[in-house]
């Protein structure tokens, strides 16, 4: 049997959503046969977090979640010390979640001193700033396949092409609204009036991010059932390096147009062409969706 | 002196300091090392960000802090004399999502930490596949949350009026068909009997029928004499109204009614350790919450039962946790049945957000009981926000003279080890201790 690769998985300024997001992964046997955890808060492991934090073991792949905050102890370590012995020796390192990959939620604790592990928001900041190692798996939180897919490329000795931000690129070149089934009423610009239908899209007013952020949710679904959109909750844009944004529940429009358009397309394309669709009533569309008089 | 201890396999970091007297231990004192400031997050946010903002509280229990949050803003349109409406779909759709988070909680607290530990206690080794099957149990129950919810962890599903999914029957049928299959394998793994034999168990006899897991778990538990320590206060508080609880405190063995304006909060006693975790109390008095406290206020059988001759054991206290998930998986089953698709999810709130001010409180049951938001808003932005989380009930670090349910439940353990082990009983979560 072939060594499995040692992985550690550490935790920062965290909730701990990602530990239980990766927890729904369906093939999580595959992941105790091929990998050893040296440490995971719930999965088997070889050593307590006490033995790890003697920094005296070394790790093939680090997986870091959380906000990296270089003065928080880890049983009694400061995670610089543990980021910057276990980060040096792994030959990669996953950023969990937008905590880890960005700042995420938990930079807004103390903006001044926390980041990403190599970036903070956009900008190349951490231990990891422009390491060739790092992987960004953002999200609030990851997505249980986007890691399974990660560590198997990995193991299989299979390369991961990343975007500028460091994401895989087969995860993150998608949008959030790509395959969302809202897609016909964005199409046709038909706005959903209000909160709880099938019917409508939410990009007009109700705040959503799908068509900005890079996010495979609506072909890769959650808990392999759904999505927010799919249950007509807004994307929050989770991904981005800018979330948590405010009034997230909103669409900022300037004079009842949306300030911020489709990731690549010009403003003008967009206006033009939603101008266009707008122009025409489509019955079907303005109805429900199922139609209980027909 | 004091041993100082990490506790690990749990969520987040705690440590506990521990004292003996005559080789037991005499008083322990815990501590939370880490802060995340969330409710200075939420300061000057729009009020529905909150819906976004408090699930990321907690990795476990976020849905629970998403109902919570989302009746705190809607009791603001209440006291405002605005009371929403909201229709008894979206109800049932809040309280079915809700129990589901409670039953992965549950399934992954038994499995991955109650079942292991216990095994590592007596010396007996067991599988590395046992945690495996509570991350495949839990997971079929995030499945169900998720097609309503959208996805488990950190939906943002409720919101002031109801929820915006929309489901059709074809939606109910497949959660009935995945709910199905999960009350099917805890049959097959966790009690080796029928879910309506091991639902009407009310004594020893009825226990002895139980094969599966749960009877080797039943079996470790008293080899390990657990129903003989890991007393505490035998008073138990429960705050959220659901179909599975009742707002009720119980005390000198007597139920009574509770108001929740008398929680208080008070600093933990520490010596030379840092600590971010407040107490929470009532009337200045400690209370145990959770699943023990729900199954003895709503009168279970087969806990009362337990409850009668172990009281609050730590034996008690682990089966009264693994006995809710099935009470909340045949709840759930109810729940599914009942909805009536053609309601509307969603009432809209005749007064816009944006316009609303004062001061609001939300209440709900959480895994290891109740959680508590109050908001203060000021024309819709967020003025104050306060979190009181379960654990600040349980895990409290008192002084020696008044210590918190866990501290207590841990004096006259014989050995760091069976104490540490009472603790977990409690279901420790560092994170939303602290928060």
């Amino acid at each position: 049997m072939k060594p499995r690769l040692k992985v550690l998985w550490l935790q920062g300024v965290t909730c701990n959503g990602n530990t239980h997001s990766f927890l729904n992964y369906p093939h999580l046997s595959y992941v105790l046969e091929t990998f050893e955890f040296l440490y995971h808060s719930l999965l088997p492991s070889t050593y307590t977090l006490e033995e790890i934090s003697t920094c005296v073991h070394e790790c093939d792949i680090l997986i870091f979640e959380g906000a990296y905050d270089p003065r928080m102890e880890r049983v009694g370590t400061s995670l610089e010390t543990l980021v910057s012995y276990y980060g040096s020796h792994a030959k990669y390192v996953i950023a969990a979640g937008s905590c880890a990959s960005f700042g995420g939620m938990f930079k807004h604790s103390d903006p001044e001193h926390i980041t990403g592990l190599g970036f903070d928001e956009k900008e190349p900041k951490g231990p990891l700033a422009s390491s060739p190692k790092l992987i960004n798996l953002s999200g609030c939180p990851i997505h249980p396949e986007w890691m399974g897919y990660t560590l198997r490329m990995i193991a299989d000795n299979k390369p991961i092409a990343v975007d500028e931000l460091r994401r895989p690129k087969e995860l993150y070149s998608y949008l959030a609204h790509h395959g969302c089934t809202r897609n016909e009423y964005f199409e046709w610009k038909v706005d959903s009036d209000h909160f709880g239908t099938k019917e409508g899209c939410l990009f007009y007013k109700q705040g959503c991010r799908g068509p900005m952020t890079h996010a495979s949710c609506n072909k890769i679904l959650w808990n392999d059932v759904s999505s927010k959109t799919r249950v007509g909750t807004p994307c929050f844009g989770c991904t981005e390096p800018d979330f948590p944004r405010i009034n997230m529940f909103e669409t900022k429009t300037n004079m009842s147009i949306p300030q911020d358009v489709p990731v690549g397309i010009s403003k003008r394309s967009y206006l033009t062409m939603a101008g266009i669709a707008k122009s025409f009533h489509i019955p079907r569309l303005e109805k429900r969706l199922i139609d209980d008089d027909a | 002196m004091m041993t100082r201890k990490w506790i690990e396999r749990i969520e987040g970091e705690a440590s506990i300091g521990f004292e003996f007297e005559e080789n037991k231990v005499s008083f322990s004192s815990i501590t939370f090392p880490h802060f995340r400031g969330m409710e200075a997050i939420l300061q000057s946010k729009p009020a529905m960000d909150a819906l976004v903002i408090t699930p990321r509280v907690c990795g476990i229990c976020g849905h629970s802090h998403l109902f919570a949050a989302v009746r705190a803003i809607e009791s603001v349109y209440a006291n405002s004399g605005f009371p929403l409406e909201i229709s008894p779909k979206a109800q049932i759709l809040r309280e079915l999502t809700l129990s589901l988070e409670l039953i992965q909680n549950h399934f992954k607290w038994l499995y991955m930490v109650i079942y292991p530990e216990l095994s590592h206690l007596l010396q007996r080794p067991i599988a590395d596949s046992c945690r495996l099957k509570g991350a495949y149990a839990a997971s079929l129950a995030t499945k169900i949350l998720a097609i309503f919810a959208g996805q488990w962890p950190h939906s943002s599903y409720m919101i002031p009026g109801g929820v915006t999914c929309d489901p059709t029957y074809v939606d109910t049928v497949r959660a009935m068909g995945i709910l199905d299959e999960l009350m099917r394998w805890f049959e097959k793994e966790v009690t080796g009997i029928s879910m309506e034999e091991y639902l009407s168990i009310s004594s020893a006899k009825d226990l002895s029928h139980v094969s599966g897991d749960m009877r080797d778990i039943d079996k470790m538990l008293r080899t390990a004499k657990m129903h003989k320590q890991g007393f505490s206060y035998d008073r138990y508080m429960v705050l959220g109204n659901h179909g599975f609880s009742n707002p009720a405190k119980y005390m000198h063995r007597r139920m009574a009614k509770v108001n929740p304006q008398l929680v208080m909060l008070e600093d933990p006693y520490t010596v030379n350790e840092k600590t971010y975790a407040k107490n929470a109390l009532y009337q200045n008095n400690a209370f145990e919450t959770g699943p023990l406290a729900r199954a003895v206020t709503n009168g279970v059988p087969f806990i009362k039962y337990l409850h009668r001759y172990f009281r609050d054991s730590t034996y008690t206290r682990t089966m009264a946790r693994s006995y809710e998930t099935a009470l909340l998986l045949n709840h759930c089953k109810m729940l599914l049945n009942s909805i009536k698709i053609d309601e509307p999810s969603f009432i809209e709130p005749l007064k816009k957000i944006t316009s609303l001010s004062g001061e609001g409180v939300g209440i709900v049951e959480a895994p290891r009981g109740p959680l508590i938001h109050k908001v203060t808003l000021n024309k819709g932005i967020i003025d104050h926000y306060t979190l009181i989380t379960p654990t600040q009930w349980n895990l409290a670090c008192g002084s020696p003279q008044t210590p918190g349910p866990a501290q207590k439940a841990m004096i006259g353990a014989d050995s760091i080890e069976t104490a540490t082990f009472t603790f977990r009983s409690f279901d420790v979560c560092s994170v939303c201790t602290t928060h």
